[in-house]
Parts: C-alpha cells; sequence; structure tokens
C-alpha cells in the first residue's frame, strides 16, 4: 500500500521534470503523452488505495523523512491516505488526466506545448501534496505549491499584459491569505507543540475556547484566498486569463476547492467553534448570491463560468460550516466534474472561435458542434440542479442543512441563488448553442474539436450525471472519519417539499433564459442595461475598481514617497549631514593650523583664557552652583 | 588536521601574497585552485565537525598579549560553521563569476583571496579584539572593490560605506574594553576571550549600556534601519563580485555579532530591548519593501530587498527562543546563497546590456529562457516559498518571534506579501510582456561561466529548501547551548520568563 501511495504521490512529478527538460524546446507530442500516462498511473494508484480503503482497510500513513526540526518543532514529511484524502485524491487524479488528454488537442499549435504540460503535471504534484499531507505545515508545502503553479498557469501566454497582471494579483491576494493561515499554523504550534494532525485533533478540545477561535478564524483567512471568498475574490475571475483547460483543472475543480478541502480536514477543530463556523457558512451563502449576480449580466463566457464556480463554493461553505461536512465534499466531488465539464466546453467553443469569448458573437453553434454542445447542456443541466444530474443530490442536501438549522436566511439566500444559477447557465447555453448564428456576422468559422478531446471530456460527462446517484454509498465511506450530520424530525418530513421548492426555482430560472432568449436575442435591452442593478454587477460591484484606488495605487504611491522623501531626503541626508558638518568644520577650523606665528600665539592666548575660566569655575563649582540655584528661585 | 583554522585563514591570504608573484595570464587559475582548495578545507572542517558536541571545537589557542588577556583564539561552532562554508563557498563562485574582460583582473583576484582571509576570520575567532581586528580589516579590501572597480559615484560609495560601518564598530571597540576592564574588576584579570565573557554576570544597567555600544556596531553592519542608507549606494556602485560578497557574507557580520556577543553578554538587556528592536525590524521589513517596490534599477532592488530580508534574520535572532534564533541562523545562509544569486544574475544582464533599468527589458523570458528560469527560482527562493530554501529559515524565524509577540508578528508576517509584490512585479517588467527594445532581441542566454556559478547555488536551494537537516541540526544544538546559557545567566525575572529553559535530548549530551 505504501508503494501505491509513493506512485500516486510522485507520478506527477516525475512527468513534470520530463516535461520539464524538454521546456526550452519546440513541441513534442511525447511530453504531453508521457505526463498524462502518468498522472493516470497516479489515477490508478488513488483508485487502487480507494479500494482497500472501500474493502475496509486500514488507512495508510507514511512518514518519508524529516522536514524541519529546530527547537522542538519536528515537521516530517508525511502523508497519509483516509477517505477524506482518497477522495480528493481520486477527483484530482481524474479530472487532471481528463485535462491532460484534452490540453494535447487544446494546446497543440502553442510553442509552449512542452512547458505547459510541465507546469500542469507540477500542479497536480502540489495539490496531492496539500491533499495527502498529515501535517499543517506539509499541506502549506501544497498550498503554496498550487499557488505557484497557478502563478505560472494564469500568466502562461507571458506576453500578454493582462495575464502577467492576472497572474501577479492572483499571487499576491492569496499571499494576504497565506499569512493569515501561517499564523493560524504558529498558534496551533505554540499551543499543541505539533503540527501532526493526529496530535492536534486529539489534544483540541484541552485548549481555552478562545485560542481555538482564533486558529479557526486564522486558518479560514487562508482558506478564503485560496477558495476567492468575499473580499478576496477578485483574482478568480481574473485568473480566467490562462488557458481554459488550466481553467477547468484549477481554478474550478481542484485547487479552489483546497480552502474547503481544509476546513473538512480540521472538522475536529471547527466543530468546536460553531461562532465561526456560522460566520463561515454565512459569508458563504452571501458569497454564493454575490457571485451569482455577476454571472448573470457577463458577457464572457469564461467569467461566467468563474463566477459559478465562486458561487458553487459558497454552497460549499455552506456545509462546511454548519457542520455538514460530509455534504460539504460531495458537493465538492460532483461540482469538480460538472464544472470541469463547462469549462472544457467552454474551451472547444473558444477555439471553435479563434478565442473569442463574447456569447453575444455566438449563437446557433450546435448546428456546427453538437458533441460540445450536449456536453455543455449536460453540465449546465447538473448545475443547474435538475433531477437526477449529479448538481441536483449535492446542492439540494446543502439547502436541507441550511434549513434544518432553522437558518432560513441563509436557505432563502441560496434558494434564490439556485434560481440564478439555473439562469445564467442557461443563458450561457442559448446565446451560444441556439438563436441565430450572430458569429456569421462577424467572420468566424467555428469547427467542432478533435473527436478524441471530447471522449476524453466523456467521463466527466457521463459522472456529472450519475455521480449523485452514490449519494449513500459516498456517505458511508467518509462517515468513518467525519461527522454524521443529523438531520431532525421535522426536516425529514419536508423533504419532499423542500426538493419540489427547490426544484421549481431551478426550472422557473431555466425557463425565463430559455423563452426569453426565444423571442428576443440577448435578454437584457437596452433600456435594461442603463438599470443600475445592471451597471452594479457588470462592473462587479466596482470592486477591483476600489481594490485599484484604495490599494494598489496608494502603495505604488506610498513606496514613491518613502523611496525619495524619507529614504532620500530625511534619512540619507542626515547622515551626509553629519558626515558634511563634521568634514565642514574642520574646513573651517583648519586656519588655525596655519603656523603663522602671530596668528597662532592669538590662539593660545585663548586657549589659555579658557583653561583659565575653566579652572576658576572648577575650583568655585560649589559656590558657582548655589549661585545659580539662588538665581534660578 | 589540529590547526584547521588558522589554515583556514591564512591560506588564503598566503597564497594572495604569493598570487603577486605569478603570472598575470595564470593567476585566475591560480587563485581558482586556491579558492578551491579553502573550499574543500571548509567541507572538511564541516565532515569533521561533531554534530553532537555543544561547545566550540578546533579550537586553537594562543597568547598575543598576557599583559592585557588578548589571546589567540579560534573555534567553531554550529552558529559559525555554516557562515565560514558559505564565505569561502561564495568566494570560490564570486571568483569563477569574474568576466574575462575585468581590467586589472589579477589585483581584483588576489583582493578576493584577502576578503576571504578577513571573512572567515571574523567567524571562528573567539578573542574580542581578534575578531575586531578581523572586522576592520574587511573593510579595506571591500573599499578597494568598490572604490576601484566600481561604477561612476563609486569613491563616494566607497567612503560612505567605510566610514560609516568604521563609526559603529568604533564604538563597539570602545564597547569591547569597558567589557575587558569590568572583567578585570571581577576577577584581577584582563581577558578579552570572549568565552571567559560569557562567564560574567553583569548588573543590568551595564548591560543596558554595553548592548548599545555593541549594538551600534552590528546594526550599522546588518543593515538595520535608519542605519541603512550606505548599502544601496555601496550596491548600486560596487561590481557584481563585491555585491555577492557583501550581500552574501558581509551582512551576515552583523547578524551573527547579535548572536555572538550581543544575545549571550547581554541577556537581560536584550529582552529588554525586544519590542524596539523587533520595530526597527518591522520597519525594515516593511518600509524598505516599499522602498524597494518604487525601484526602477534592479540591482538597488535587490539591495533594498537585502534590507528587508536581513530585518526578519534580525527578529528571528531577538525572539530569543530556540525556534527564532536558528531560524535567524538558517535564514542568514539561505539569504546569502539567494542574494547572491540574485546579484549574480543581475550582473549577467548588466554584462549583456550595461544597464540595470528594468525599463529597458522585457520579454526577456522569450529571448533567455534559461536565464529566466533560474531567476524565477530564485525569485521564488526570496519570497520564501516551501520547498525553497527560503521559507524553512523565514518561517521559524516567525514562527519563534510568535511566542514573544502576537501582533509584532502579524506585522513582520507581512514580509511574505511585500516581498511578492516586489519581486513580482519586477520580474514582470523584465521578463514578461514582449520584447520591444531591438537590442534585447539577440540577447544570449547563460554561457559555461554563468552556469558554473548558478547552478550550483539552484542546486543548493533547492536540496536544503527540501533537506534542511544537515544544516539545522548542528545550528539547532549549538543555539540551544547559547540559549540555555542566557537562561542561566538571566538576572531580571522578565528575562528567566521569556528566554525559555532548554531540555538537552539524551543524544546531545
Amino acid at each position: 500500500m505504501e508503494t501505491l501511495l509513493y506512485v500516486a504521490l510522485f507520478a506527477p512529478l516525475v512527468g513534470s521534470l520530463f516535461a520539464g527538460i524538454y521546456g526550452a524546446s519546440p513541441k513534442t507530442l511525447l511530453t504531453g503523452i508521457v505526463t498524462s500516462a502518468l498522472i493516470f498511473t497516479s489515477f490508478v494508484a488513488s483508485l487502487l488505495l480507494f479500494l482497500h480503503l472501500y474493502s475496509g482497510g486500514e488507512r495508510v500513513h507514511v512518514e518519508m523523512m524529516d522536514w524541519i526540526m529546530a527547537g522542538d518543532l519536528n515537521v516530517p514529511f508525511g502523508f497519509v491516505v483516509d477517505q477524506v484524502s482518497v477522495t480528493m485524491m481520486l477527483v484530482v487524479t481524474l479530472v487532471s488526466t481528463v485535462v491532460h488528454i484534452y490540453s494535447m488537442g487544446y494546446m497543440e499549435k502553442d510553442k509552449g506545448f512542452n512547458r505547459f504540460f510541465s507546469y500542469l503535471s507540477a500542479f497536480v504534484f502540489s495539490m496531492m501534496v496539500l491533499v495527502m499531507s498529515d501535517n499543517f505545515l506539509g499541506l502549506f508545502i501544497g498550498w503554496e505549491g498550487v499557488g505557484l503553479c497557478s502563478w505560472l498557469l494564469i500568466g502562461f501566454w507571458y506576453h500578454k499584459e493582462s495575464a502577467t497582471w492576472a497572474a501577479n494579483e492572483a499571487f499576491i491576494m492569496n499571499r494576504i491569505a497565506d499569512l493569515g493561515m501561517l499564523i493560524g499554523i504558529f498558534l496551533i504550534y505554540w499551543n499543541i507543540g505539533s503540527l501532526q494532525y493526529d496530535v492536534v485533533f486529539a489534544n483540541i478540545s484541552n485548549l481555552d475556547i478562545t485560542i481555538v477561535t482564533w486558529i479557526g478564524i486564522f486558518l479560514f483567512i487562508g482558506a478564503m484566498g485560496k477558495s476567492a471568498q468575499f473580499p478576496l475574490h477578485t483574482w478568480l475571475a481574473d485568473a480566467m486569463e490562462g488557458p481554459t483547460p488550466v481553467s477547468a483543472l484549477i481554478h474550478a475543480a481542484t485547487m479552489v476547492t483546497a480552502g474547503v478541502y481544509l476546513v473538512i480536514r480540521a472538522n475536529e477543530l471547527f466543530f468546536l467553534i460553531p461562532d465561526v463556523g456560522y460566520f463561515i457558512a454565512s459569508l458563504g451563502a452571501f458569497v454564493a448570491m454575490f457571485a451569482a449576480t455577476m454571472a448573470l449580466v457577463n458577457r464572457d463566457i469564461k467569467r461566467v463560468i468563474a463566477y459559478s464556480t465562486l458561487s458553487q463554493l459558497g454552497y460549499m461553505f455552506v456545509a462546511a460550516g454548519l457542520g455538514a461536512y460530509w455534504i460539504a465534499l460531495f458537493h465538492l466531488v460532483t461540482h469538480a466534474f460538472f464544472k470541469a465539464l463547462l469549462f472544457l466546453g467552454a474551451g472547444n467553443v473558444m477555439h471553435a472561435m479563434d478565442d473569442e469569448l463574447n456569447i453575444m458573437k455566438m449563437g446557433g453553434m450546435r448546428k456546427v458542434m453538437l458533441g460540445t454542445a450536449v456536453l455543455m447542456l449536460i453540465a449546465s443541466v447538473a448545475l443547474a440542479g435538475i433531477y437526477p444530474f449529479a448538481g441536483f443530490f449535492s446542492k439540494d442536501k446543502i439547502l436541507e442543512v441550511a434549513f434544518d438549522g432553522h437558518h432560513y436566511i441563509l436557505w432563502g439566500t441560496l434558494w434564490i441563488t439556485a434560481g440564478l444559477t439555473a439562469f445564467y447557465s442557461f443563458r450561457v447555453v442559448m446565446l451560444v448553442f441556439f438563436g441565430s448564428e450572430r458569429y456569421k456576422d462577424f467572420g468566424f468559422h467555428p469547427h467542432e474539436a478533435h473527436s478524441y478531446m471530447l471522449w476524453a471530456m466523456a467521463p466527466l460527462a457521463v459522472l456529472a450525471i450519475v455521480a449523485g446517484l452514490f449519494e449513500h454509498q459516498f456517505f458511508d465511506f467518509v462517515h468513518m472519519v467525519l461527522p454524521h450530520y443529523e438531520f431532525s424530525e421535522h426536516t425529514h418530513h419536508m423533504v419532499g417539499q423542500l426538493i419540489i421548492v427547490t426544484t421549481a426555482i431551478a426550472v422557473t430560472g431555466i425557463a425565463i433564459a430559455v423563452f426569453s432568449n426565444m423571442f428576443r436575442e440577448g435578454l437584457f435591452s437596452s433600456a435594461f442595461r442603463n438599470n443600475f442593478l445592471y451597471k452594479l454587477f457588470d462592473n462587479q460591484y466596482y470592486i477591483p475598481k476600489i481594490y485599484d484606488e484604495v490599494f494598489s495605487k496608494p502603495y505604488k504611491e506610498l513606496s514613491e514617497v518613502f523611496w525619495k522623501q524619507i529614504d532620500m531626503k530625511i534619512v540619507d541626508a542626515t547622515v551626509d549631514g553629519i558626515a558634511n558638518t563634521l568634514y565642514a568644520t574642520g574646513e573651517e577650523t583648519r586656519g588655525m593650523q596655519s603656523g603663522n606665528l602671530s596668528y597662532m600665539l592669538r590662539w593660545m592666548v585663548a586657549g589659555l583664557l579658557v583653561l583659565l575660566v575653566s579652572a576658576v569655575a572648577y575650583t568655585y563649582s560649589d559656590v558657582l552652583l548655589t549661585l545659580l540655584q539662588g538665581v534660578a528661585k | 588536521m589540529d590547526y584547521i583554522l588558522s589554515v583556514l585563514i591564512f591560506f588564503p591570504a598566503l597564497a594572495g601574497l604569493l598570487g603577486f608573484l605569478i603570472d598575470r595570464k595564470a593567476v585566475r587559475s591560480y587563485v581558482t585552485t586556491v579558492a578551491t582548495i579553502e573550499f574543500i578545507l571548509s567541507l572538511y572542517l564541516w565532515i569533521q565537525f561533531d554534530n553532537n558536541q555543544l561547545g566550540m571545537q578546533f579550537m586553537e589557542q594562543a597568547s598575543l598579549i598576557p599583559a592585557f588577556g588578548i589571546q589567540y583564539l579560534l573555534g567553531v561552532d554550529g552558529i559559525s560553521l555554516f557562515i565560514v562554508v558559505l564565505s569561502t563557498f561564495i568566494t570560490l563562485i564570486g571568483i569563477i563569476s569574474l568576466p574575462e574582460d575585468t581590467k586589472d583582473l589579477k589585483e581584483m583576484l588576489l583582493t578576493l583571496l584577502f576578503l576571504e582571509m578577513t571573512m572567515v576570520g571574523v567567524f571562528v575567532t573567539l578573542d574580542a579584539i581578534l575578531f575586531y581586528l578581523f572586522w576592520e580589516l574587511s573593510l579595506v579590501p571591500m573599499l578597494y572593490i568598490i572604490g576601484a572597480w566600481g561604477g561612476p559615484k563609486r569613491v563616494y560609495a566607497s567612503v560612505k560605506f567605510f566610514l560609516y560601518t568604521f563609526a559603529g564598530s568604533l564604538i563597539m571597540l570602545v564597547g569591547m574594553l569597558v567589557m575587558a576592564y569590568l572583567y578585570f574588576q571581577a576577577t584581577g584579570v584582563w581577558s578579552f576571550s570572549l568565552l571567559e565573557w560569557y562567564r560574567l554576570q553583569l548588573p543590568f544597567d551595564y548591560q543596558l549600556w554595553l548592548f548599545g555600544a555593541f549594538f551600534l556596531g552590528f546594526a550599522i553592519k546588518v543593515p538595520m534601519f535608519p542605519f541603512h542608507t550606505w548599502l544601496p549606494y555601496a550596491h548600486g556602485q560596487a561590481p557584481t563580485v563585491g555585491s555577492v560578497i557583501l550581500a552574501a557574507v558581509l551582512l551576515k557580520m552583523g547578524s551573527y555579532g547579535f548572536v555572538r556577543y550581543s544575545l549571550p553578554l547581554y541577556p537581560d538587556a536584550s529582552v529588554y530591548f525586544i519590542v524596539p528592536i523587533a520595530i526597527l525590524s518591522i520597519i525594515m521589513v516593511i518600509y524598505t519593501a516599499m522602498v524597494a517596490y518604487a525601484q526602477k534599477d534592479i540591482k538597488q532592488l535587490v539591495a533594498y530587498s537585502s534590507i528587508s530580508h536581513m530585518g526578519v534574520v534580525v527578529l528571528g535572532t531577538f525572539a530569543l527562543n530556540p525556534e527564532g534564533i536558528t531560524g535567524s541562523i538558517f535564514l542568514m545562509i539561505s539569504h546569502g546563497i539567494v542574494s547572491g544569486a540574485l546579484f549574480l544574475l543581475v550582473g549577467v544582464i548588466y554584462d549583456r546590456r550595461h544597464t540595470k533599468m528594468m525599463d529597458e527589458f522585457g520579454g526577456l523570458a522569450s529571448v533567455m529562457p534559461r536565464y529566466a528560469l533560474i531567476f524565477g527560482i530564485m525569485m521564488m527562493a526570496s519570497v520564501g516559498l516551501p520547498l525553497t530554501i527560503g521559507f524553512v529559515g523565514e518561517f521559524l524565524s516567525l514562527v519563534g518571534f510568535y511566542k514573544v509577540s502576537h501582533i509584532l508578528t502579524i506585522l513582520a508576517g507581512t514580509a511574505v506579501v511585500v516581498g511578492a509584490i516586489y519581486m513580482l512585479s519586477a520580474y514582470k517588467k523584465a521578463f514578461f510582456g514582449t520584447v520591444t527594445k531591438d537590442e534585447n532581441k539577440k540577447l544570449l542566454d547563460l554561457n559555461g561561466r554563468e552556469y558554473a556559478t548558478l547552478v550550483p547555488l539552484t542546486l543548493l536551494v533547492i536540496f536544503l529548501g527540501v533537506y534542511p537537516k544537515p544544516v539545522l541540526e548542528p545550528v539547532d544544538n549549538s543555539v540551544k547551548a547559547i540559549v540555555s546559557l542566557m537562561h542561566q545567566k538571566a538576572i531580571t525575572d522578565e528575562a528567566k520568563e521569556v528566554i525559555p529553559e532548554i531540555n538537552f535530548n539524551e543524544e546531545a549530551r
């Protein structure tokens, strides 16, 4: 079993290094094939580990070697495969395999082909470290590793200013959150003395509740960065500058769910602090709706899907925050399938349209790319949460949890969002695949993607349809390490009604999207576009502008002031001033040493006088002091 | 090899003297050989070093001026061991990196050998006067390197460098004399031996003054805010090799001084000054990182980034617990390697374009991909990415200081953010985008000499990032010895509380 663990973990690294050797060489298909094969190997190993655990096997735990040892701190490279990590491993390696194979087609004309596969596999390796580590610092390695790969891949087309800008934004914004995570790790270390999950979770309940609360808050700040929760969300939409397979793998299925994974992994910690959990859930619900509103009006196909990801992450945090960890994980899994599928479909569309992203310039494309249309339709139905697609099961469970805890506001928010989700998903589908062929006006000649790219997407499509049906098996599997969430009797009776209500709003959303597009091109009339809300959504609530004005620009200006005004004009000028004063004094008094006799005699007299006065003063110092004190009185 | 430390100090200097006789054409291979032997000797020292022994090893002792207790006293422990290895390694790398067309190559090479002597000397002497001697001597070759091979404002920069650090160390010398006098008062004999000074328990107010005197000497060298302004000038004007050695080794003299002198001699004063020093360190971290962000000259940017990183080093030292001090020493070594490499990398592009302005570049990643790759790795190490050498020291320093103060550590922790801001935006300016200047279109990627210097550094950055244990273990043992000494010596209750008691594990005894 240990060998399997190492294979699952290191196969992607080997692939990445192999492709890296060819990094600067011209495209060789070999790199794509080898990395894909190695990721698939990793998938198979993960699958075997899964079967081992599923058949009731013990969790696999290895300590490979020491890493950081100083003072009382002892952090090894340790890896653990239990029910939670193996679930993540399966999702990561499965989606990665699909994306690797797909990318061979998607990137076929790119001169950075080899480099791309090197980065992509390096990402998979980092993600595996993240989910398999048995301690917080090992998780942090993966955490930063995926951040690095995300930076490399968002800025993959580094000649584009917007791409490199977005890459830096993502990295820096994540770093802000990572600082929070580091502080959380420091707190754990100084209060428990270890960073191993086993030790930490065994002792966490002995700690003072204030400290546990702080640990929870700081760890969650870390999670907010990776999972792009408000107010650290702006990077995710900008990250769409990267190649689309990257968006599918990193910015939809895997990396952005790392924050959710962290909360699930640390469930024993968050279980103790329900107030923080409630905050997480509330923020999640807020982000779900907030992001969905931005998705409603955006005309960029990738950005719509990115906002949708943001919104779905919000759903996951609601479940995780309310203590339904297994449901959060379940939604994470199903979402990974249908969202990756949706992105890859969008990639096909983009390819067909020569990298055009504006959905207003598309339309009627089902006629030329039926396969993609069907796949994207499946993904959209799953996203909208229609029975029996995967999204229905997981999303509905989250709504039930919110309802069950009597958090009716959260429930209401998520309920409305479910309607918005259905609407914006089908708005995209309608505008891209149905209606009149507007692309002809713009001179595009769309074509279907390679058939092997479509076949690569097929497993995701199948899973997007059926994954939800395995809800009970999934629950039985993960509840060995995750706490059981008990629904109250009340909710049990209401389940039927809840499902009907939720499905109703989803269907309504779809219906509005479909009918409005049938009768009128676009949905939003020009009058509507001048509406305040429309403008607010379209400009992303003006948040990027505010950040620019409030943080970026002042930081730059302040830096200039620090350098030119303070460092040069005050600090350095003081130093030079002292030196110059000394120098000038020397220059001035140099005259004394002129060697001119009469001049020197005069100085001698002056010196004698000074000496005399001081001698007298010293002798009568007592008298003088009394005199001075008398004067002072 | 009983006298290995003496050999390490004087071999390069003697070889340097002999070098004057060597023919101009042959001198390069001669000096390279000398530096290689010196480096191998320092590795031998490491191999022979006993990790489990806590105190000084390879001690040498001879009386120089018995009347004043001035001795020739040498020794290494885990703390100095790696800085010595770093010094010989960086000197070798610096010598290899010198381009063939350097003017007066022979003189430069021999100067580097003398500089090597002073560097090794500073880190292995345990006698204060000898330490001071090497400390001041190290200024001379560096003054020469900046003043003779530097840029247009080289004279201003070198004189500023010399006078500023000299002024600081004079105050330190006064402190040393007072220490010796206090030792005389307490025991009746004069001594400048650091090991004997360690046994002296000083009253609190004496500690404060003496701490202050040493602090000025060390703080200017580090350099700490607000004594840092000599550094950007020195780096801005120095030739590449000068900057490499200055950043990699010479700055470490200051932070080494804190660990070797300030902490164990004045434990109570160290505790007393934690907060003011931490505030200065935080200013170094944030303020200089912002100044670095405003730079247009990439070399100045790296220079300011050095100051920012040294802020974390000082902070870790003044955590006064094993985690923090071990971290700060590891960070000294990693900063030595990373900043050395970054200055070499800046040198690479300067040799090709004769400019250091970032606006002049852009899109270099497509013309010089291998250069961009190594620069990228070094940048990530500088930013402190896990599994690079930069993370270990930064993490340990901050973790250590967290024990002392939450708020101050959060402020200092912004290092991970502000560091990323200036580094990534500089990288973007120089390497990303399209090639706009014609001069940049035909730039050659790294050549053999540049590979020979950069590849070893890159491998080290990754190796010690993944497996820091060979360095951390000896450092940690010696640090524990110092912390336990401080705990024993501390007289105030506050210091007893802040400085932890060490439970040595069985092996270390």
